[in-house]
């Protein structure tokens, strides 16, 4: 709890934790719609929940539960109904370099493959700068499991775009060997200093 | 990210206090999980950024008014 939050309204506390909100819907929903909707049951579910919330613990692991929660639970009164696996190109669209697109696209298109765990789990770590004791206590998980959901969709997302051979998958190999070579030449330089 | 607590192995490979078989110190792993990370940023970020719609800041501070 920084102090910064402390200082905050419950209702200025939700209004600035939507945009991180907004990826962890995303992340698990995978679709755009669904992500918005699902963000607005989070908050209608945390203001009216808002009596249970203690002033002083962590505000963001409550609410990225709250928000899990609603998911899980909308996942299971929709299963049959709703299909969630479908992601539009434009969720993902980017105005990156064309040589990167074709890797982004093949990124975007590995990551609705993972686990809707996996996936939380790794875009609350690296696009939130999220601790793993924070994720963990976000998710309702032990620690040990986050980190394990963290490297494990790295390893398969790496698995997958690194070790197939479909023809789109080569622009994140080059991607990825172009990086590496930047990063020999950095160290090389760094030597040399 | 506050002091202290683990940080998450964004650009670096694996967690050094990760078991064995999670420990990654090729560089051709710590080069893919940079790419990983600034590929995450690119499709995610534009997200966060967009404005909030009207109708859920209205549902809040109608909540606040209360």
């Amino acid at each position: 709890m920084t102090a910064v939050a402390t200082t905050q309204t419950f209702h200025d506390q939700i209004i600035g934790i939507l945009p991180k909100l907004r990826i962890q819907a995303l992340a698990l929903t995978r679709n755009r719609a669904a992500a918005e909707d699902l963000v607005q049951d989070a908050v209608c579910n945390a203001l009216s929940a808002q009596q249970s919330f203690i002033p002083g613990t962590n505000f963001p692991a409550w609410m990225h539960r709250i928000l899990r929660n609603r998911f899980i639970s909308n996942l299971r009164k929709r299963r049959d109904t709703t299909d969630i696996e479908d992601v539009p190109s434009s969720v993902f669209a980017t105005e990156a370099p064309h040589e990167d697109r074709l890797a982004l696209k093949e990124l975007a298109n590995a990551m609705t493959r993972l686990p809707a765990d996996q996936r939380e789990a790794l875009v609350m770590v690296v696009v939130h700068g999220m601790s793993y004791e924070a994720l963990a206590e976000s998710t309702g998980c032990a620690v040990g499991t986050a980190k394990s959901r963290v490297f494990r969709a790295r390893r398969q997302l790496e698995s997958w775009l690194l070790g197939e051979t479909k023809e789109s998958a080569k622009a994140a190999r080059g991607a990825a060997a172009l990086l590496a070579r930047r990063l020999s030449d950095s160290e090389r330089d760094a030597d040399h200093v | 990210m506050p002091k202290g607590k683990s940080s998450p192995p964004a650009d670096k490979g694996a967690d050094p206090s990760a078991p064995a078989h999670m420990k990654r110190p090729r560089k051709s792993e710590a080069a893919f999980d940079i790419w990983l990370q600034r590929g995450l940023h690119e499709m995610y970020d534009k997200v966060a950024s967009e404005p909030i719609p009207d109708e859920l800041l209205k549902l809040i501070e109608e909540d606040r008014k209360r």
